[in-house]
């Protein structure tokens, strides 16, 4: 979805360069973390019926010369348009930054969203506020994130930093240059578990996925594996029997695959083999008989007492056994666990 | 028909994708410490349905020793009960119904490292959501480490209503004084470490625009027919090549099996140790309670044998229950940390089970593939 336009810059892309700084060549880059786009997504489902396009902060965090900027959080801002004029909830934006400041001291306000491909002359407006003096992203450009948000159609999202642009002082409150910068989504290595989970969903019909067990999720990618194994098996074996157009470029990409395959002496993989699935049995049984104490444990702390006054020093021995042989399955996987760790 | 819904058993969460996402950021970014949030939502019927999600603000404390790191710790683990915070999600709820997110409290999340979520913070905070705020509340238990070795670990609990009840009066002692009619509340209630954690099944919802969206993740499906690459420089910088897909992650194909196997060890460990040390506080009692009661024994069979005597010279009988007031009896420990302990070793076990199930399982595959023919 990251958009795959290309962009020349002759100059630097920078707006308002403020003067007496020195400025630097490098393009401006913007990598936009999932949850930002998710959460445009859905301030856009839940828009007031009568507006086309809603908006809100970006929040996220700039490098040092301020040529990379990552979008990690957003808000939704209430704003009114008409045909004639814009309102946005000033109050409510300066208030809600403040509260997401304290809860992530470490973002700093970096630019708007709107839900709609457009650029107008409101959207101009609105860069104008962002950007300002104060209370806005000055002395760098502000970040305009637009997110394509009709049904049906491929979201779209692009990125935009402005420029002043104006005749007269009156006019260059209302108008700027958009000037489109590249931009990519970004997702960390955690992200990936969930965005894993999510889009599993994406190809069923109630749009939902219950969670997965760490065995399902294997049995999936050992499936998955599989097919891909018998796509690339059928494209050989097609092009072994001239039915298919070889290419030299997938056979080498192919053989410098299959080169990958480790060449270890039998008897080594026997050895580690047997050392590690004796390791991870003996866990696994001892975790089994620990449960199993334990339940033991709790139930005589209340059955032999549901049983009526009996004398305490019965019960007390009883308890002691457990605890015991508690002990005992302590001592047992102590021992294993050295072992584990020695191999 | 409103009453009709209000008293039906929460029986399940649903989650949207948003929700997901945040308190994964939240979570790596607070990483080691544990981060905690507000989940808001609407309830609709036996479906809890958590629509948004707002962390709770840092709490800075200058930490220069060890002592007072643990204290930020704690205080960043006791966050959701903090009345500062408390505030603060009401003042964040106001403003986001102004945008028209449910603004209804529903619960709140953390983070967990290993499955060590279970312990009093966790239980005390869910109790002060469920009593104070909300009786329909859940608590959503993120894993960080757990989810970074495959797949994503996030789980929906609510305090079972015997455990709550027993709770609100504190009462986690098995209280077998001598001839006490008091009720035994831990064996009346049979309340067992099962019992008090629920886990509801917890699905994860996606909304049309997003489902879309993913269709477009990580990369677009091309247009137009693909034609062969001329060489392998061109393969591999083509932008047409598909990236691995999100799913399913080859991640959980991963061959690691020590780490994670000793850090479950050692866990299982420093709770079987809890455990022993609160059994050894619990026999110390009961040693305690066996001496004095058989003081008070002795004591009433002399004062019997002595009314006896005086009976037998037509003397008033001395008064048999000062005892009560001679002897004290020795107090009960809490039987809540054992509880709860005990909750989390099953917690562990069963978490190293789910593991070692899986690891053995890409073990036997890795030995059959490299040495075919003999399996």
């Amino acid at each position: 979805m990251a958009n795959k336009d290309s962009f020349l810059h002759l100059a630097r892309p920078l707006g308002p360069a403020p003067i007496g700084a020195s400025a630097s060549t490098a393009p401006l880059s913007v990598s936009v973390h999932p949850q930002a786009i998710f959460s445009i997504l859905d301030h856009s489902l839940r828009r007031p019926q009568d507006q086309d396009r809603v908006i809100g902060t970006l929040l996220g965090t700039r490098s040092e010369d301020g040529t990379e900027i990552e979008i990690r959080n957003c808000y939704a801002v209430p704003h009114t348009e008409t045909a004639e004029q814009v309102e946005v909830d000033m109050d409510y934006q300066k208030q809600m930054l403040a509260l997401h400041l304290r809860a992530n001291p470490r973002e700093v306000l970096v630019g708007w969203y709107a839900t709609s491909s457009d650029l107008n002359t409101f959207s101009a407006l609105i860069q104008n506020f962002y950007g300002q003096q104060g209370d806005g992203t000055w002395p760098h450009p502000a970040v305009h994130l637009t997110v394509s948000t009709e049904p049906g159609k491929e979201i779209e999202s692009r990125t935009y930093i402005s420029a002043p642009i104006g005749v007269t002082a009156e006019r260059a409150a209302d108008s700027c240059l958009f000037i489109p910068v590249p931009h990519e989504l970004k997702y960390g290595e955690a992200e990936r578990s969930g965005l894993e989970l999510i889009s599993s969903a994406k190809d069923r019909e109630d749009r939902s996925q219950p969670i997965i067990t760490d065995l399902e999720s294997l049995e999936r990618a050992v499936r998955q594996t599989l097919d891909m194994l018998e796509r690339v098996t059928k494209y050989v074996n097609d092009v072994l029997d001239e039915e298919d157009e070889p290419s030299s470029a997938l056979g080498q990409f192919l053989l410098n695959t299959l080169s990958l395959a480790p060449k270890v002496d039998a008897a080594d993989i026997e050895r580690d083999f047997n050392a590690h699935i004796q390791d991870v049995l003996a866990v696994s049984y001892l975790a089994n008989t620990i449960r199993t104490q334990i339940d033991l444990s709790n139930r005589l702390a209340t059955a032999a007492l549901s049983l009526g006054p009996a004398d305490p020093l019965a019960d007390g021995n009883e308890r002691r056994e457990g605890g015991d042989r508690q002990k005992g399955g302590d001592r047992r996987n102590k021992g294993r666990q050295q072992k584990a760790q020695e191999a | 028909m409103a009453d009709a819904t209000k008293d039906m058993p929460i029986k399940e969460v649903q989650v949207e994708a948003l929700v997901v996402m945040k308190i994964i950021k939240h979570a790596q970014q607070a990483f080691p410490t544990i981060a905690t949030g507000s989940l808001v939502g609407l309830e609709d019927g036996g479906k809890l349905e958590v629509t948004n999600t707002f962390s709770f603000p840092t709490i800075d404390v200058p930490a220069t020793d060890g002592h007072q790191q643990e204290t930020a710790a704690n205080l960043a683990a006791g966050a959701p009960r903090a009345k500062a915070n408390v505030v603060y999600q009401n003042e964040m709820i106001k403003f986001l119904r102004e945008v028209n997110v449910d603004a209804n409290n529903v619960g709140w999340y953390t983070s967990a490292n290993m499955g060590n979520f279970v312990n009093l913070n966790t239980i005390e905070n869910q109790f002060f959501y469920q009593k104070e705020m909300n009786e329909r509340t859940v608590a959503l238990v993120h894993d960080v480490s757990r989810s970074s070795q495959g797949s994503l670990s996030l789980r929906a609990f609510r305090l079972s209503p015997q455990f709550m009840a027993a709770y609100k009066e504190s009462k986690f002692t098995t209280e077998r004084y001598l001839d006490c009619s008091n009720p035994c509340s831990l064996q009346k209630s049979g309340l067992r470490y099962h019992d008090i954690l629920v886990e509801l099944p917890l699905t994860i919802h996606n909304s049309h625009l997003l489902t879309s969206l993913l269709h477009q993740l990580p990369s677009e499906v091309p247009k137009q027919k693909l034609g062969f690459p001329p060489n392998l420089a061109a393969l591999l910088q083509d932008q047409n090549t598909p990236q691995p897909p999100l799913f399913p992650n080859y991640d959980s194909l991963d061959l690691s099996i020590d780490p994670f196997l000793e850090k479950s060890c050692d866990l299982l460990l420093d709770s079987i140790e809890n455990h022993h040390t609160e059994l050894n506080n619990y026999q110390y009692y009961q040693r305690s309670l066996a001496r004095e009661q058989a003081k008070i024994t002795a004591w009433q069979t002399k004062r019997k044998a002595e009314n006896a005597a005086r009976a037998a010279s037509k003397q008033p009988p001395l008064p048999e229950d000062e005892w009560q007031r001679l002897f004290k009896l020795p107090q009960e420990p809490s039987r809540l940390e054992t509880l709860i302990n005990s909750r989390q070793v099953e917690q562990y076990a069963r978490q190293m089970d789910g593991f070692t199930a899986s690891v053995s399982t890409k073990m036997f595959a890795v030995k059959s593939n490299l040495l075919p023919g003999e399996s």
